[in-house]
């Protein structure tokens, strides 16, 4: 399947891309749009204005995939809370990797492009997933 | 596809280009206008007239004004966003300084925090340090064009700290 988003994308739009192709569809083909409008037929948008799959009544995009699709895996959840705060900074979690990576995302954005962000960005969501998953079991800080 | 170089230069000196979000809210009920302002607020806007704010243009400004004129149309308002050049220096001028005069005020009440705190017990001072290096977090991203003030009240929130020792040099200005 075709997924479209803004291009010159952020922590939002790359982790929402990492839970598409993790969760959703293994195969998801990323559009990258400078203009809104170029929005092809066969696409679904995600985190622009006016698609479902955007910011609703105070969540991120990320948290309005997990709702859609009722993804409840803990681990996803914690994720969506650093991706929140990332992305909107309005103290409704607790996140405090939220800054650390919000700068991170923001420095790939001017070295490359949307395709290398995402290149990147995978292999760090796959490991924030997998410490939250073991700190899960674990009930305390993995090693 | 996409082009890195399309990423927008942060704002740091009044560039010319502003993004302006023109919007109107219901009356009632009062819960989302409160929400609303105070999303504006912290993002420390300008205001330039009734239901018309301003800051300057970058790709994260841009972003999040859109996403508040998306919230403003879900809870029955009307918001336009729109790219915007000051038709004068002069103009752009007055507006960069209300908001430099707006965050130098804040900078000055942590720094007045700070400084009162330098006479707590260590335990206490430390706890004020945690939560005005919070305070200074929140400005620094709504502060556009730095006002001198931020200096002084970074130095004196560090000072704080266990490891630097209370002298007594004087870091008010």
């Amino acid at each position: 399947m075709k997924w479209a988003t803004r291009a010159g994308i952020h922590i939002d739009r790359a982790a929402c891309a990492w839970l598409i192709r993790r969760d959703l569809d293994p195969d998801a083909e990323f559009v990258f749009l400078t203009d809104p409008a170029d929005l092809p037929a066969d696409a679904t948008p995600f985190d622009m204005r006016g698609a479902d799959l955007g910011h609703h009544a105070g969540d991120c995009s990320f948290e309005t995939i997990l709702r859609r699709h009722e993804l409840t895996d803990p681990s996803l959840w914690r994720i969506a809370e650093i991706i929140h705060e990332a992305d909107l900074d309005d103290e409704r979690y607790d996140a405090p990797e939220a800054p650390g990576l919000d700068v991170i995302l923001r420095g790939l954005s001017m070295t490359g492009d949307d395709e290398r962000t995402l290149a990147v960005t995978t292999p760090v969501f796959d490991g924030l997933y997998e410490y939250f998953r073991r700190q899960d079991l674990l009930g305390r800080e993995p090693a | 596809m996409t082009d890195a170089s399309e990423a927008a230069p942060a704002a740091g000196r009044p560039s010319g280009q502003w993004v302006l979000l023109s919007y109107r809210l219901p009356r009632e009920p009062s819960t989302p206008r409160i929400t609303i302002w105070r999303k504006l607020k912290r993002l420390g806007v300008a205001q330039i007239s009734d239901g018309l704010i301003a800051l300057p243009a970058d790709a994260r400004t841009r972003e999040h004004l859109d996403w508040i004129a998306d919230e403003i149309g879900e809870v029955g308002g009307t918001a336009t966003v729109w790219h915007a050049q000051p038709a004068s220096r002069h103009q752009e001028r007055q507006l960069a300084q209300a908001m430099a005069d707006a965050r130098a005020a804040e900078y000055r009440a942590v720094l007045a925090e700070a400084t009162t705190a330098r006479g707590l017990a260590p335990g206490e001072r430390s706890r004020t340090m945690r939560k005005l290096r919070a305070e200074l977090r929140r400005i620094h991203r709504r502060d556009y064009f730095p006002p001198p003030e931020k200096h002084a009240a970074t130095t004196a929130v560090n000072a704080l700290h266990p490891d630097h020792e209370p002298s007594e040099k004087d870091t008010a200005s």
